[in-house]
């Protein structure tokens, strides 16, 4: 569904490219975490997919659209959730009155089962609404518009913890097999169970592109009392033992993505191998 | 045309979102219109020993009105392009950069051209009509042909010409919105003023010191109007070409907007 090659990105001539050969393909019916620091370029590159921002060199290609191009044929199946958003100073109702018709898709009834699910006012306006209100809203418009490419950036920044928990759950249960969903965000936490697949941007470059299922045949995560031990490719303290990444032996574990993110961040080249 | 650059269903939603999304913002700005002018017309006729306005302070107020609140209200054009989240969400709506181009044009500037005066012409009579119960001079309407019917001694050429100024300032205030971010109708205005200098500047410089102006040029000359009307002919084309061109540059510059 998305397919970027070769893709070198700069903001201007002077500055050093932001991306360089950047290369990955990623099909319809999985939700993708985009992983990386602040300011790994994250939020740049999912511009760059969805066409906000035109390659220097190379290309991206979303289901055979080139998005610079901006085309109402693919706009009407990509729905972007940036970080920083901006709504006017009309009611849910009607917001979804001006701006439903836009998608073929749109299914009214699971925005309303969603706006039910996040408790949300439908007699504000929305620029009453507070930060996480407005973006609990915007989350479920976006899975209503039931577009094929959900693109949203730091979709839990902002929510309390209950609602973190029903954007799991939504986004779970909301989902048809021939949409793709990326996540950007840096708090792994939020999304662990919900993606199966990860891209970590590191310097301009994936280090990391691989399925959770691959990560947990490879490797094995678990939590001991000593960073000891032949087969321990990374350990991290933490109150009562040490988390610890090893090879897989005996089958499978469920995956620590923040361990595994820090492990490839902070970790050796071994640990490196592993993942590539 | 294909449907990636064209389609009346997406136009038509186009106008829907604008009309939700900013009812009472444009129900304010009407109001604030619709005041001010009643309120101008008051005083003048109070300042006038209450005489009613006549057909030359209708023209006259009419072109004031119209182009000093056109120009503010075409100045607003593309108003997501004033912060970066509301491009953001501008740019991603499924329409074409020609659909959305000319839906701009259309409530920006045909709008203007429309309402505006419409409206003017409805409250200057109900202004006119409102201040008979204060004075025994009776108030005449004037036909709604005078909105655009000046005088039949004017020809066409200065009709032409009123034209294309008023095209040529709104099209520059519509360029202007699309291309800077933060007080489009000031750094318009600005850039205007700097290009008119450098001209000017310019001419004196051919003109008085490198003595252009001591060259007697020949009767005929094709690209150099000599008398009146040629020159009012020059001046009303360039003002239509100068309109064409800065809308094929606000198309492009919504076209490339990169956020």
């Amino acid at each position: 569904m998305v397919i970027i090659k070769d893709l070198k990105f700069t903001y201007s001539r002077r500055q050093d490219p932001l991306f360089q050969d950047l290369s990955c393909e990623l099909p319809s019916g999985s939700i993708v975490g985009l992983l990386g620091k602040n300011g790994a370029g994250k939020t740049s590159l999912l511009k760059l997919m969805i066409g906000l921002l035109r390659p220097t060199e190379g290309f991206v290609r979303i289901m055979g659209h080139e998005p610079a191009k901006r085309e109402p044929a693919l706009l009407q199946d990509v729905y972007f959730l940036p970080e920083e958003f901006h709504q006017p100073g009309v009611s849910i109702r009607s917001y979804v009155r001006a701006n439903a018709g836009f998608y073929p898709r749109f299914d009214q009834e699971l925005l309303n089962r969603l706006v039910a699910d996040f408790e949300l006012p439908d007699n504000k306006k929305l620029n009453q609404l507070s930060y996480g209100q407005k973006k609990k809203f915007l989350i479920s418009f976006a899975l209503s518009t039931k577009c094929r490419l959900l693109v949203l950036d730091e979709p839990t920044n902002g929510l309390d913890i209950p609602s973190k928990a029903i954007f799991r759950r939504v986004m779970a249960g909301s989902l048809d097999e021939d949409q793709l969903v990326i996540i950007s965000t840096h708090q792994v936490r939020d999304v662990e169970n919900l993606i199966d697949r990860v891209l970590m941007l590191e310097k301009g470059k994936f280090i990391m592109q691989k399925n959770l299922y691959e990560i947990s045949s490879k490797l094995h995560f678990a939590t001991t009392s000593s960073p000891e031990g032949e087969n321990i490719l990374y350990h991290e303290m933490v109150p009562g033992g040490y988390k610890v990444i090893t090879s897989q032996a005996d089958g499978s574990s469920s995956v620590d993505i923040e361990l595994l993110f820090n492990a490839i961040s902070n970790g050796t080249e071994k640990m490196k191998e592993y993942v590539k | 045309m294909s449907n990636n650059i064209f389609s009346w269903q997406r136009f038509q939603l186009l106008f829907r979102q604008h009309f939700i999304h900013n009812a009472q913002l444009l129900m304010l700005s009407t109001g604030a219109y619709v005041g001010v002018i009643f309120i101008v017309l008051s005083l003048v006729q109070v300042a006038n020993d209450l005489q009613p306005h006549n057909l030359e302070n209708f023209q006259g107020f009419l072109i004031g009105f119209v182009t000093v609140f056109g120009i503010l209200y075409v100045g607003h054009s593309f108003p997501a392009f004033r912060s970066k989240e509301s491009t953001i969400s501008y740019l991603m709506i499924p329409a074409s950069p020609l659909e959305k181009f000319l839906f701009e044009l259309v409530v920006r500037i045909a709008l203007v051209l429309l309402t505006l005066p419409i409206l003017y012409w409805l409250v200057f009579h109900v202004q006119g009509y409102f201040f008979n119960v204060f004075t025994d001079l009776p108030f005449v309407p004037v036909n709604a042909q005078y909105l655009v019917r000046i005088d039949e001694n004017v020809p066409t050429l200065v009709y032409s010409l009123t034209a294309g100024g008023v095209l040529f300032a709104l099209s520059l205030a519509f360029t202007g919105s699309a291309m800077f971010t933060k007080q489009p109708l000031v750094k318009s205005l600005f850039a205007v003023a700097l290009i008119v200098m450098f001209f000017v500047g310019y001419v004196i410089l051919v003109a008085e010191y490198l003595g252009l102006g001591k060259y007697n040029p020949p009767e005929e000359m094709v690209l150099v109007p000599l008398d009146e009307t040629k020159a009012l002919a020059a001046v009303t084309f360039a003002l239509f070409a100068g309109t064409v061109v800065m809308l094929f540059v606000a198309y492009q510059k919504l076209k490339e907007r990169e956020v």
